[in-house]
């Protein structure tokens, strides 16, 4: 990110926290609520490409925090400078009780598939996402199975070792 | 049952919906798609992945920074040795770790060595897909070799663990540099015959062209990054954007082509291979001498600062990233990577396959070049 854009965002937005690491990664912290508009402002201002759309369980915090990874495309791009190449990592938080979100596919096409796998793993209702079907997994779970509370060892000890074996015929 | 309109006027009664994989000889991997057709025509195509979902992401929150490394590289079977990058390059961000000058160049050739590995694996299938058993056998044979020397610098054939955090766990043996030189010489000399056997082959255009073909809009829309953009023209790769190892210290190019259809991608890939094998050459004339490993502090009491980062490199698919969490422990908090297949596979070919004919699914898909456990993960 650009000094210009770093002033047009302050301006545009009251309520933004933008740090910025060493090495030009740059991350900004939002509500949840100045989401969609902060994500539309992005893409208008050339960040086009979304990565990676992605969750960290704060099991401790009781929330959710959903990290929006967005970067730029180029066609040539030594054209582009050095402070554009990197990628910027939006993040907001919300509540683990009751976890629903907008979806962004409005803004990201791509972002349908992400938004899809959330659901199936961490049980986030993504509204106006038009197939929440589950993607990857295979049964069901009595936990959203990537959550920190989910036990994956107790999980498996009790749904694998319950199958009988063959060398153990009166079990 | 509806009376009043004569058979075959109705539309869904002539649509079908259709299973194509994963137990089927034109799927390429674990995956597969649903198809609803009409007739030869596919009017919407729906990927179903999951057939190899391991929970890696999960399982390396139990286990420490070192003991990932044996699951990174199971995430793309084809071409482990970006994945091992990826990873050390995250861990070396958040711990704030150093590589020696040497292990950046040693890094690039390995890299580039298995890009060369992973783009003879897809020139394989691809040429098999078409019926090009010949080409298949010589790309399987050079991919055999690149895999020997796989071997003698790393002990592994397939996964090989090489890359760590720090560096790279050798030097290249006495000798070895002329080994690669020789062997990829010996490849590089087979291209005449790749190309009048294959690239130039009338049956190959015939059967490739325009087939799949996703626009420049369409991919940027749709997370489309490697080959399926560069086949739109666009000079769109990572080792240029944000070079990593030694990518910056020799010159190269990014090789596109205009179309977007199949053909384009395969030409793509095939270019790229010949630049590998150049910027090979050029970083073994570069290559600095000196110490290849930095001493890590002892990794079964190695807490990493609490912190986030995200990484990306260029793998032979397109752009690989990692999103890593640490929250100071000795285990990562959160995983999550985000793999080329995973839009190209899913979003891509979903768009690409709509209106094309059945008998193309397997020629999309594999010229999309996706692999299914990059998907899964």
């Amino acid at each position: 990110m650009n000094d210009a854009l770093r002033k047009k965002l302050s301006s545009t937005f009251s309520d933004l926290q933008i740090t910025a690491a060493g090495d030009g990664d740059t991350s900004i912290t939002v509500p949840k609520g100045s989401l969609m508009s902060l994500l539309s402002f992005l893409k208008s201002q050339g960040y086009e490409h979304l990565g990676l759309i992605s969750c960290v369980d704060w099991v401790e915090q009781k929330e959710f925090e959903l990290i929006y990874i967005v970067s730029a495309y180029m066609s040539r791009d030594h054209e582009h400078g050095e402070q554009e190449r990197s990628s910027i990592i939006v993040k907001t938080r919300i509540s683990r009780e009751e976890p629903r979100f907008l979806t962004v596919i409005p803004v990201y096409g791509n972002a349908e598939p992400y938004e899809r796998e959330l659901h199936e793993l961490f049980g986030i209702h993504f509204e106006g996402h038009p197939r929440l079907i589950p993607l990857l997994l295979e049964r069901e779970y009595p936990v959203p199975p990537f959550r920190k509370d989910f036990d994956t060892r107790k999980y498996v000890k009790e749904v694998f070792d319950s199958v009988p074996s063959l060398e153990d015929p009166e079990e | 049952m509806n009376t009043e309109k004569p058979a075959g006027q109705d539309r869904s009664a002539r649509e079908l919906e259709m299973y194509f994989g994963p137990q089927h000889l034109g799927m390429v991997g674990n995956f597969s798609i649903t198809l609803n057709v009409e007739g030869d025509r596919i009017i919407k195509a729906a990927a179903n992945p999951g057939y190899l979902h391991r929970g890696f992401e999960k399982l390396m929150e139990l286990r420490t920074w070192i003991q990932n490394f044996p699951m990174v590289c199971r995430i793309n079977v084809v071409e482990p040795d970006s994945m091992e990058m990826i990873y050390s390059m995250a861990v070396e961000k958040l711990a704030g770790i150093e590589v020696p000058e040497r292990a950046h160049y040693v890094r690039s050739i390995y890299l580039e060595l298995a890009r060369v590995g992973s783009h003879l694996f897809g020139l394989w299938a691809y040429a098999n897909m078409l019926g090009f058993d010949t080409v298949a056998q010589w790309a399987m044979y050079h991919r055999d070799l690149v895999l020997d020397l796989f071997e003698e610098l790393t002990g592994g054939r397939v996964y090989h663990i090489y890359i760590w955090p720090g560096g790279v766990r050798r030097d290249f043996p006495e000798g070895f540099a002329d080994k690669l030189v020789n062997t990829l010489h010996a490849i590089g000399g087979c291209v005449p015959d790749y190309d009048a056997a294959f690239f130039e082959n009338r049956v190959f255009y015939e059967r490739a062209r325009g087939i799949g073909t996703v626009t420049r809009e369409e991919a940027k829309e749709m997370g489309g990054t490697g080959q399926v953009l560069r086949a739109t023209g666009m000079e769109y790769d990572i080792r240029k954007v944000q070079p990593y190892a030694a990518y910056d210290k020799v010159p190269w190019s990014v090789h596109t082509r205009e179309d977007g259809d199949a053909y384009s991608r395969i030409w793509v890939v095939r270019d790229e291979m010949i630049e590998s094998v150049h910027m090979i050459f050029k970083l073994l004339e570069a290559m600095p001498r000196g110490e290849v490993y930095n001493r890590i502090p002892n990794p079964f009491k190695w807490n990493i600062p609490p912190g986030e980062a995200y990484v990306r490199c260029e793998s032979s698919r397109g752009e690989l990233g990692l999103y890593l969490v640490s929250d100071g422990g000795d285990r990562p908090y959160r995983v999550h990577f985000r793999t080329p297949s995973y839009p190209h596979g899913l979003t891509v070919l979903e768009k690409a396959l709509q209106d094309a004919s059945i008998a193309d699914v397997g020629n999309i898909m594999i010229s999309l070049y996706v692999v299914a456990p990059e998907i899964d993960r």
